[in-house]
């Protein structure tokens, strides 16, 4: 059997890390604005996606620059901003091509229906709703949250990725990279589905009410998490 | 690597995911498949029978994860097993399409046959027509994220195994297609029969078009209209994202040292700060050009 | 995507007990079977670890089936991804520490999780779905048990080294993630609707997982210790069965299927 004690006394703040990767990926999944079916029917602000598969888009994207970047660098401020911006990009691209589609293919104008003054514009909003909807497109404070969560999404991965690369074990380089880009793989699955099924599949971004009910979403990621990361650093330590 | 080559390495990356990026997004379109097909499943509920395609194969990310990891995993067999790149690819991409070809069928079968009380028929000449057609669309797909991840593995030197980075790819091409692309569909081609521009009204919910140029309107009839600005965007998004991404850490490469890697992070937070800038200013053109949909009221607090 | 059933328990069918029975016992007595005949007989019995797959993706469909019928309030696939996420972490942590116990440390470890978490959506987040740390529960113990039983069909073995090598470190266990996951997922998904039948989500269970397991046969031509050859064979053989049986239950439950044709009539459809 192997020395549990060991290895986690060794590995401690490992797991700490892939915990706190855990919580903030599961918080920027609520800054993602989302709007689910009727976002694509443009019957509702925000991307016309899921939340789990558009936090799962950007947060790999994220993963696959800061892997990259880890296999030539070692300072972890590096590898994390890495991740960021590379999951960063992925959104923005992604919602900058969504308002084309909304404005010129759709011909409706961004606009949200849960607040009547866009936070950082201070544009009207209520009068751009069209009749029978809820919103739709991306307003720039939906846009705006969406990077943020994107980014945060992207620091939450690449953590994870680097507390597993770092934690110590036995085993060859190229074992450890894919171990551990598996490992974050499923950790990050596991809390993009949690805060998503916290706001019930739709959200427009930071202002909106159902933004508040974040602290439930982290806690539940957290305990989630705690628990992956031990297994994740006893698997890896222990060889 | 020089940096001239890493450039052209990275334009090649760039265009093979344009390409997979568009055919995606018209994938998606023939078969009728993520949130959109909400309102396909919809419609018969409605009193609205329709001869649409009925692709409920997951979400779009899960379904192109599904094709590149089939097509990364055969491909990096044969590959092992010394066979030419090319082929490999071709083949691994061969499988992954005729393993999705078996999920649209079963999900166009399966949701309609679960659709007996509103009395949909299962129309066998639209599984004929239409399911070679995704397939051909899948296998470009698949095609293209594996040379896109071959690069990525084989040139660039990234350090995950090829099956995996091509997964990864998968569940992108799939969240920004459904993102993007389909909104078109959706949005727009599904509900032509309300004035463009004028909101989609939830009471119309179900009421989709069902009748094309000629005879009933099809799955096909959707790709050709979509492949005009959604496809084409989507590969756009696509193509923008990989080809970024890799841009940054080309033009400032960390491996050099750790003040590159930096200026690679700066030159990505740019970036995406002239995007917001680029939304903003298609967010005030829009409001200017379409205007408002209703006069104020009450006098703005 | 859609949004998953209109709420309240899915009905019908075989009891789930039963399918619990079939999908742990089948997996775990698969997965030992696979490894020690292998061992004692040759490589070419390692396709009995992807029957073992199959049993636990069954079973895994039917878990699905039960909790998306009350509505998650996103899409069905979301379940699926978080079920093959645990899995996964479960599995390479069980056959990692196990030895020759990792199989069911594996299935524990993945269990645990899986009814935390659920127990977590319903006292936390407040899903409100009673059967919800159950259904949670199984899933994560079909996706671990999936993992597994597919891992020992590419090795021949669940042996930690080997899986690492053939498995973890070419990168495959992405195929198995989302192939497994795909299985557990896509039945349910695909058959949506108010005339859902069991016995023809859980056909089209059979049927994917059969070509999961004929892809595990693809990734075994790289092993030593395990034929690819048996595998492939009775995969497609398999998928076959399956999909022609398919087929006969969508034909029983459909309004009608016919070759061609107009939309059916405004008096038809009063």
């Amino acid at each position: 059997m192997i020395d549990i004690a060991g290895i986690l006394a060794e590995n401690i703040l490992y797991i700490v890390m892939v915990t706190l990767g855990g919580m903030l990926i599961s918080w920027s999944v609520h800054f993602v604005p989302v709007g689910g079916a009727p976002a694509a029917m443009a019957q509702a602000t925000g991307i016309g996606t899921g939340t789990v598969q558009l936090a799962a888009g950007a947060g790999l994207t994220g993963l696959v620059t800061a892997g990259a970047v880890m296999n030539v660098s070692d300072s972890f401020a590096l590898v994390v901003a890495s991740g960021a911006v590379g999951a960063m990009i992925m959104i923005a691209v992604t919602m900058i091509v969504g308002t084309l589609v909304y404005v010129y293919g759709v011909g409706v104008p961004p606009a949200s229906a849960k607040v009547d003054y866009d936070p950082i514009t201070k544009d009207r909003q209520d009068l751009y709703v069209s009749q029978g909807t809820e919103g739709h497109g991306l307003p720039t404070v939906s846009y705006v949250s969406g990077v943020i969560g994107g980014a945060l999404g992207g620091i939450g991965g690449a953590t994870i990725y680097y507390s597993l690369m770092n934690t110590s074990t036995g085993l060859s380089q190229s074992d450890l990279v894919a171990l551990a880009s598996i490992f974050a793989v499923g950790i990050f699955f596991v809390n993009a589905v949690i805060p998503s099924y916290n706001i019930g599949g739709t959200i427009e971004g930071f202002h909106d009410p159902k933004f508040k009910k974040w602290p439930k979403a982290v806690f539940a990621s957290f305990v989630a998490t705690l628990m992956c990361a031990f297994v994740g650093v006893l698997a890896i330590g222990g060889l | 690597m020089e940096p001239l080559m890493g450039m052209g390495v990275l334009a090649l990356m760039g265009a093979a995911a344009t390409i997979a990026g568009t055919t995606e997004d018209l994938e998606s379109d023939v078969g009728s498949q993520s949130n959109p097909n909400s309102q396909v499943q919809l419609a018969p509920q409605m009193m609205y029978p329709h001869r649409i395609y009925n692709k409920a194969i997951s979400g779009e990310p899960p379904s192109n994860a599904l094709i590149c990891a089939i097509g990364g995993t055969v491909a990096s067999v044969l590959m092992t097993a010394g066979l030419s790149v090319v082929f490999a690819i071709a083949v691994g991409a061969l499988i992954a399409t005729a393993v999705h070809g078996t999920y649209a069928i079963t999900s166009y079968m399966g949701r309609t046959a679960s659709q007996k009380r509103f009395k949909q028929p299962i129309y066998l000449d639209i599984i004929r027509s239409h399911t070679p057609v995704i397939m051909g669309y899948a296998f470009i797909t698949t095609f293209c994220i594996l040379v896109v991840s071959y690069i990525m593995v084989a040139v660039l030197g990234h350090p995950f195994p090829l099956a995996l980075i091509a997964f990864i790819w998968g569940i992108t091409v799939g969240a920004i297609g459904s993102s993007t692309g389909d909104v078109h569909y959706g949005a727009e081609r599904e509900f032509q029969n309300v004035e463009f521009g004028s909101g989609l009204n939830a009471a119309n919910s179900g009421n989709i078009v069902r009748k094309a140029e000629s005879g009933l309107r099809n799955g096909i009839d959707n790709s050709w209209f979509c492949a005009k600005f959604g496809g084409p965007v989507t590969g756009l998004a696509f193509g923008m994202t990989v080809f970024l991404s890799g841009w940054v850490t080309a033009v400032f490469d960390p491996a050099i040292s750790i003040t590159w890697g930096w200026l690679s992070v700066v030159a990505g937070v740019v970036l995406v700060l002239l995007m917001i800038i680029w939304n903003r200013r298609i967010e005030v053109a829009a409001r200017e050009a379409y205007g408002p949909y209703k006069e104020d009221e009450e006098v703005a607090a | 995507m859609s949004a998953g059933g209109a709420g309240g328990e899915a009905t019908g069918g075989i009891p789930q007990n039963k399918l619990i029975a079939v999908g742990v016992l089948g997996g775990l007595i698969a997965a030992y079977a696979g490894h020690f005949l292998v061992q004692a007989a040759g490589p070419a019995f390692a396709f009995i670890g992807a029957l073992g797959a199959i049993c636990a993706i069954v079973w895994g469909c039917a878990a699905v089936r039960r909790v998306a019928s009350y509505g998650l309030g996103t899409g069905v696939p979301s379940i699926g991804m978080m079920a093959l996420g645990m899995g996964v972490v479960a599995s390479l942590f069980g056959l990692a520490v196990g030895g020759i116990a990792g199989p069911i440390v594996a299935f524990i470890t993945a269990s645990i999780i899986g009814l935390v978490i659920g127990a977590l959506a319903n006292k936390v987040l407040g899903m409100g779905i009673p059967i919800m740390e159950q259904s949670m529960t199984e899933i994560a113990g079909a996706g671990a048990l999936t993992i597994i039983g597919l891992s020992v069909a590419m090795t021949g073995t669940f042996m930690f080294d080997a899986v690492l090598e053939t498995v973890v470190a070419t990168g495959y266990i992405a195929v198995i993630f989302i192939a497994g996951g795909m299985a557990i997922l896509h039945p349910f998904n695909a058959n949506l609707g108010p005339d859902e039948q069991q016995d023809r989500t859980l056909t089209t269970g059979v049927e994917k997982a059969a070509i999961a397991m004929v892809v595990a046969g693809i990734v075994a031509t790289v092993s030593e210790d395990a034929s690819a050859i048996p595998t492939i064979m009775i995969g497609l053989a398999l998928w076959y069965v399956a999909f022609r049986k398919y087929v006969e239950l969508v034909n029983r439950d459909a309004y009608k299927v016919i070759g061609t044709g107009l939309l059916p009539t405004e008096e038809e459809l009063e």
